[in-house]
Order: structure tokens, then sequence, then C-alpha cells
């Protein structure tokens, strides 16, 4: 396979997400990716991170995450790794947003909506005993 | 990015600005601060967004969890003046037109 243009490796630790965004936000501005579609996958991103911090790793800042973005003639893919609880099916499921009930507000519950709004594939694969791979795939505009 | 956050009360409120990235590793401490200002119960709570450059989902659960509280505690809660990162995840949750907004601090 060829070799991904970017593969970074970084502690569970959030105070580390801004530094990922800015890359994220970095790689996609030199790609030519529109400012509206860079922001929402900067976003989705960082959902994704947080997602894995959160509930993988249970808010533990020692371990690893890594992502991988590998650009082709069709897509932009970024693929995150962790190794921590893997996601149950219906905690990664593809959910619409609709408009929100003001007397039955839920704070929460966005972080995947926001990862399928801004990639055309998504792919949540968990491990059979450990570990999450979330594939994110960004098709390229001509 | 770190996040400031500053408080000053008027005659009729608490208001709350936050300066920087509202993410996971900041919006504990808006929640904090939020959430111990309606506490009190005896104003309502703005927070200005006006200079706040990224919102994640966090940020978002922050604000509707303080929402939430207000509601329950029967006084107000409005955001001022948010920024256009920060409309624009509102609008992409569905979520701003829960929202007092409004566009001057």
């Amino acid at each position: 396979m060829k070799r991904p243009d970017l593969h970074l490796e970084f502690r569970s630790d959030p105070k580390l997400l801004s530094c990922v965004r800015a890359l994220t936000r970095r790689y996609l501005e030199d790609l030519g990716v529109d400012a509206e579609r860079a922001g929402n996958v900067v976003l989705a991103v960082d959902e994704a991170c947080t997602n894995a911090i959160r509930h993988s790793y249970g808010g533990r800042r020692d371990r690893k995450l890594a992502i991988t973005i590998r650009p082709n003639a069709d897509f932009i893919e970024f693929e995150l790794c962790d190794n921590g609880v893997p996601a149950r099916a219906d905690q990664v499921m593809r959910k619409e947003l609709n408009p929100c009930d003001p007397s039955n507000l839920k704070p929460g519950g966005l972080g995947i909506p926001f990862i399928y709004k801004a990639f055309d594939e998504v792919a949540f694969v968990p491990g059979k005993a450990r570990g999450n791979r979330v594939r994110m795939r960004l098709r390229r505009q001509e | 990015m770190a996040l400031d956050i500053d408080k000053r009360e008027t005659d009729s409120s608490w208001m709350v600005k936050a300066k920087g990235d509202v993410d996971l590793y900041t919006s504990p401490a808006l929640r904090g601060v939020i959430l111990k200002l309606l506490a009190k119960g005896d104003k309502a709570l703005g927070v200005d967004l006006s200079e706040v450059l990224y919102m994640d989902s966090s940020g978002v659960a922050t604000l509707v969890e303080g929402l939430k509280v207000a509601n329950n505690a029967k006084t107000g809660f409005f955001l001022t003046a948010p920024s256009e990162s920060v409309m624009k995840v509102l609008q992409l949750a569905r979520l701003d037109a829960v929202f007092e907004i409004r566009n001057s601090v």
C-alpha cells in the first residue's frame, strides 16, 4: 500500500486536540479544499478524537491515538485508530439531526452526526476485543 | 488553544465572555462558570460568544445544559453575538432556533 501522506500518533489528552485541528486545517488548505468543507472536516476529525478519548478510553489521557491521512484520485481518507473499548453498533450508527424540541433538550449526542455530515463515506470498524478504527472519506472535487 | 473566560454583572444579568476555542479540553471550565452563576438564581445569564473561534459538540452541550438549568430555574439564558463559526455549529446541530440570540454585546 502506498505510504500515507501523514501519520500522527498522539496521547489521548484533550489539550492536544487544538494541535490536531490546526494540522488538519492546514493539510486541507494546502490541498485546496474550500473553507466550508474544510471547517466541517476539522470539526468531524475533532469529534472522532473526542469520542475516542471519552468513550473508548473513558477519559484517560495516557493512551494512544493515531490519525492517518491517505489521499487518492477520488478521496481524501482520514483514519483514526484507538486501542480502547470497542464501540457498539448502535453508538456509531448514522443519525439525522432534526430541529430540536426546546422542551426536550438533551446535551450531547452531536459528535457522530457531525462526522456523518462532514464526510461522504464513514465506516466505524470496532475491533473484536479491543480498539476502534474510524475511516472517513471526503470526495475530491474538481 | 486556551480559553479565556471573563464574567461581569449588569443590572439585569450576568455576562460571561468566552474568548478562544471551546472544545473537550476547555468546555469544562466554561460549564463550571455558567453553572455556578446560574446556581445563584438571581439574574439571567448571557454568554458572549463573539470571540469564540471554534466550538465543538462539547461546547454546544455546555450551552444546552446552561439553557436547561436556566429554564428549570425560570431565569433567562441568552447568547450574544455568536461568531460565524459558532453560528455554523449551532446550525449544524439544528439548535440555532432554540437559543435566544442577541446581536450586540
